[in-house]
């Protein structure tokens, strides 16, 4: 009996038992509580979210139609948007028969020559009464290929603002829109973000029908389908989801659809917005939907069965769903031969655990293991650290922080400043720490090579997680030496392999193991093997046609 | 259906999930067990005799899962022999995985404190380490099953790499007599290599979770044949490399293995430390699993949500760890284990078949 006793534990033990439970469930209850109001928030309010696919006549509950009498439409029309300076309204004569009409455009707008030549020379002189006779003619008589009538004076006047030519004709009970808007626009560019040394330069613009066309010109094919959707409670955007008919999986489409369709938001002003406000788990530091300016690989993702969200306004593509290998892929991999893709490859991932661990590594071996490292390194490792006052985390914050600020503060520079300061910042600062004992020279070659791990992401998103998680691992190696690192690294695996891409595991094709898929995995196999789709998407074709 | 409601694993990730509940502690002081109880160098025959036996296991096991598809033995016990017997199996088997989650943790704890972190409390071990495996069972059987099917080819890879380097060591002389004493000393080692095998239940069910539970024979065999292997590769190296004497006198032999000998011009010279990781990332593993199949059994005996179970499970698995007072009683836990294991994969599988098979034969009868 009294063995017995002895087993029974000390009361620290019974309270640490109680901390054993209460963190991970009050962690838990935390986060589900964040996530749920964050959820809340944002989307999911589909009642009163006033969105629609693209209509031309969709009529909303607070329409005002056209009357039918000319004044009193040309007068409510500029009531409502009569004020605008940049507004040119021009009142004419039809001469043909015994009417007006009032012609409105935005400066800068339209090519004000074509309307003068040519519209208004029809209107004037040759305009019959019979071609504007009854609203079903209409259309069909007048020379105008991208002629669209508004019943409603609201939607008339939104759209001469967003850049039509508006059109209001005695006699005729409608607005007519006779032109689309034409701006002037940035000329399409080399991707800023994702340069390649060989492939396709083109890259998206901010013009959403100039990135559909680029998508459309990359092959024949009449099963790329695109289908718009207008989002934006005060100032509404054109969103499109593109994928391929016979190929994309029906439920995926289904779910991606249904998202979209909830967002309930003031403003996208980037398809950033729409990333964040569809993606599965708020809370995660990792993207949950690739994001890329180039077609080639908006198409490639397209014909592996995924769906791609373009936004107007936006030269970022969205490419749902995304898993981690995608993270770490660069469409080059495809355009080189396959060996030097696949050592690439390799490298990349070896890069990726290098600028994530790689600090953490460091600290684990200086504070916690120094015995587990050869001893001439080791000596050599003390003798230069000798100097310096702080623990290696302090040591390595303090230079992985700096590192952090000069890269921020590259990006924000003017081109020709960047440089100098990368110089200043990077060879003065580092070597003068080094010279004043403030950090040790083995730790600034830790730190560059981490840095320069992290620059070899092929994506910038997926860089910037990595940089993030880099200092949580840092903070669990030097509470817990090498054990923390692990147990770092461990918490990390069972997160992304809870995590969820639009149904898709995040870690597909890692684990479950589809051998089929790995051939697009660690190495890039030869394109005559990639016959077949991945399987994780579940694609209505199995096989690429050949 | 794109978006899987249902919780199941594939055949590869049932075979993963079998493999790395066994691979654990064992891999550390399977060869000092063993050694220790017969004395002799013939411990690889006694894994293998071992390992022939467990496969037999399995497949009872298996075929018994496989009349009842979809359930779990928690489930089904109940019609076997009856509501109440087969809860009390049930808690029966709770208690066990609990028991030998919370050994399983507390020897890392030791191996942790006495290699890479002297002198830390081994509280401060246990307690991330519970967490970190909360959050992933939480996630369920299949973000465990992923989980294991990264850690597993690191582990197998770093493991070989290890015993591969340990060859210039290995003196098959070390190995030699074969059957110098007979055969009494294998039969003697059998129950302390029996204990490696414990975990085997989990087949009982995971063969519940399977997509495919036509491929349950094959899968779960699979999931056995890789640790037999690696444990018979195990102590094949290990006493080939250091004798019988030095084993036995080691208390984590297989560590002392991989400090023996130093790798030249290599930033790491000794190979002890991706061994230590790759065993910490198996512990995990292995903790994991029997965390799981604890916390599943809980909701399916009583009926509650499996989530507030597994968060209520941590602070009793914490308190199974911190029961033993020395590295004694761990060792001794350890042992009990072993009987108590072969108590529960032998003879519970035979007598739930038996009585299944005797019962069906009676309703047979009376129909």
């Amino acid at each position: 009996m009294s063995s017995l006793k002895s087993f029974i534990p000390s009361w620290h033990i019974w309270v640490l038992a109680v901390v054993a439970f209460l963190v991970p469930f009050l962690l838990s209850k935390i986060f589900a509580r964040v996530h749920a109001y964050v959820k809340s928030g944002g989307t999911f309010k589909s009642a009163s979210a006033r969105t629609s696919v693209l209509s031309p006549d969709s009529s909303s509950a607070a329409a005002t139609p056209f009357d039918g009498d000319y004044a009193a439409d040309v007068r409510s029309v500029m009531d409502v948007i009569g004020k605008n300076s940049d507004l040119t309204v021009r009142e004419f004569p039809l001469s043909r028969f015994d009417a007006k009409g009032t012609l409105f455009y935005v400066n800068g707008m339209q090519r004000e020559r074509e309307l003068n030549m040519r519209t208004l020379e029809f209107f004037m002189f040759e305009a019959t009464r019979e071609m504007l006779a009854s609203p079903p003619n209409v259309k069909g008589l007048l020379p105008f290929y991208n002629l669209k009538e508004s019943a409603d004076v609201r939607e008339f006047s939104r759209l001469v603002l967003f850049g039509y030519a508006g059109l209001i004709i005695e006699g005729v009970p409608c607005g007519l829109l006779i032109q689309s808007p034409n701006t002037s626009n940035r000329a399409i560019v080399e991707p800023l973000s994702e340069a390649l040394l060989r492939g396709p330069r083109i890259g998206f613009t901010e013009v959403l029908s100039e990135n559909t066309s680029m998508l459309r010109r990359q092959g024949f094919s009449d099963q790329l389908e695109m289908k718009s959707y207008i989002i934006g409670n005060t100032l509404p955007k054109e969103v499109v989801i593109a994928y391929f008919k016979d190929i994309v999986n029906a439920d995926l489409l289904k779910e991606v659809e249904a998202r979209i369709s909830n967002i309930n938001i003031d403003f996208l002003a980037d398809s950033g917005y729409i990333e964040q406000l569809i993606e599965d788990n708020y809370l995660s530091p990792f993207q949950q939907l690739q994001n890329t300016e180039r077609p080639d690989r908006v198409i490639n993702g397209l014909l592996e069965g995924r769906v791609a969200i373009l936004q107007d306004g936006s030269p970022f593509a969205l490419i749902a769903p995304a898993t981690f290998s995608m993270l770490l892929q660069s469409p080059e991999d495809y355009y080189e031969r396959w060996i030097p893709s696949s050592f690439l490859r390799i490298l990349r991932f070896f890069a990726a655990f290098l600028s994530l661990l790689a600090p953490s590594i460091y600290i684990s071996f200086i504070s916690f293991h120094p015995g587990l490292i050869p001893t001439e390194l080791v000596l050599s490792i003390i003798e230069t650290r000798q100097g310096v006052p702080f623990p290696s985390l302090i040591e390595v914050l303090v230079l992985e922080l700096s590192i952090e600020i000069l890269r921020e503060a590259g990006i924000r520079l003017p081109k020709p400043i960047g440089p100098a300061m990368g110089i200043v910042g990077g060879i003065i600062v580092g070597d003068a720490a080094v010279q004043a004992g403030i950090v040790s020279p083995i730790l600034v070659i830790v730190v560059a090579v981490t840095a320069i791990s992290s620059f070899s992401m092929p994506s910038y998103s997926a860089g910037i997680t990595l940089r993030l998680l880099r200092f949580f691992g840092m903070v669990f190696a030097a509470i817990l030496g090498m054990f923390g690192t692990i147990l770092f690294f461990l918490l990390l695996c069972s997160h992304l392999s809870r995590l969820k891409s639009f149904g898709v595991s995040y870690l597909t094709p890692v684990s479950p193991y589809r051998l089929q898929d790995w051939k697009d995995l660690f190495i890039r196999a030869p394109i005559s093997l990639m016959k077949k789709r991945p399987a994780m998407m579940k694609t209505r074709q199995e096989r690429r046609q050949t | 259906m794109f978006n899987r409601t249902d919780d199941k694993i594939t055949s590869s990730q049932a075979a993963v999930f079998l493999t790395n509940t066994l691979l654990g502690a064992g891999i550390l002081s399977l060869p000092r067990n063993v050694t220790q109880a017969m004395e002799t160098p013939d411990a690889w025959l006694t894994i293998l005799l071992g390992g022939a036996a467990m496969l037999g296991i399995v497949l009872l096991m298996v075929k018994l899962c496989l009349h009842f598809p979809g359930q779990t033995v928690f489930q089904y016990a109940g019609k076997i022999i009856g509501k109440i017997p087969g809860k009390l199996v049930g808690m029966l088997l709770i208690l066990y995985f609990i028991v030998v989650a919370g050994f399983e943790i507390r020897t890392l704890a030791e191996v942790t404190t006495f290699f890479l972190l002297e002198g830390t409390p081994s509280e401060a071990i246990v307690l991330p380490f519970i967490w970190a495996g909360v959050y992933l069972v939480l996630g369920g059987i299949n973000s465990i099953a992923r989980v294991f099917q990264i850690v597993l080819p690191i582990s197998i890879l770093v493991l070989l790499v290890s015993f591969g380097v340990s060859l210039r060591l290995f003196d098959i002389n070390h190995l030699r007599p074969v059957l110098g004493s007979g055969f009494l000393p294998i039969l003697r080692g059998m129950k302390t290599a029996i204990l490696i095998y414990a975990g085997c239940e989990v087949i009982l069910t995971l063969t519940a979770f399977l997509q495919e539970p036509k491929q349950a024979v094959k899968a779960m065999l699979g999931g056995i044949a890789i640790p037999i292997f690696l444990y018979l590769l195990t102590v094949v190296f290990v006493i080939g490399c250091l004798s019988v004497d030095s084993v036995v006198t080691s208390t984590w032999p297989t560590i002392d293995l991989v400090r023996s000998f130093e790798i030249t011009g290599f930033f790491i010279e000794r190979l002890e430390f991706p061994f230590m990781v790759i065993w910490l990332m198996q512990m995990f593993c292995n903790f994991s699993s029997f965390f799981f199949q604890a916390s599943l059994g809980i909701s399916q005996i009583f009926n509650v949500r499996l989530k507030p179970v597994i968060f209520l499970l941590a602070p009793a698995i914490f308190i199974a760890t911190m029961l033993p007072r020395s590295l004694q009683d761990v060792f001794t836990l350890g042992d009990s284990i072993g009987y108590i294991g072969l108590g529960m994969f032998f003879l519970l599988p035979l007598l739930l078949t038996l009585i299944w098979m005797i019962r069906k034969k009676g309703t047979k009868g009376h129909a």
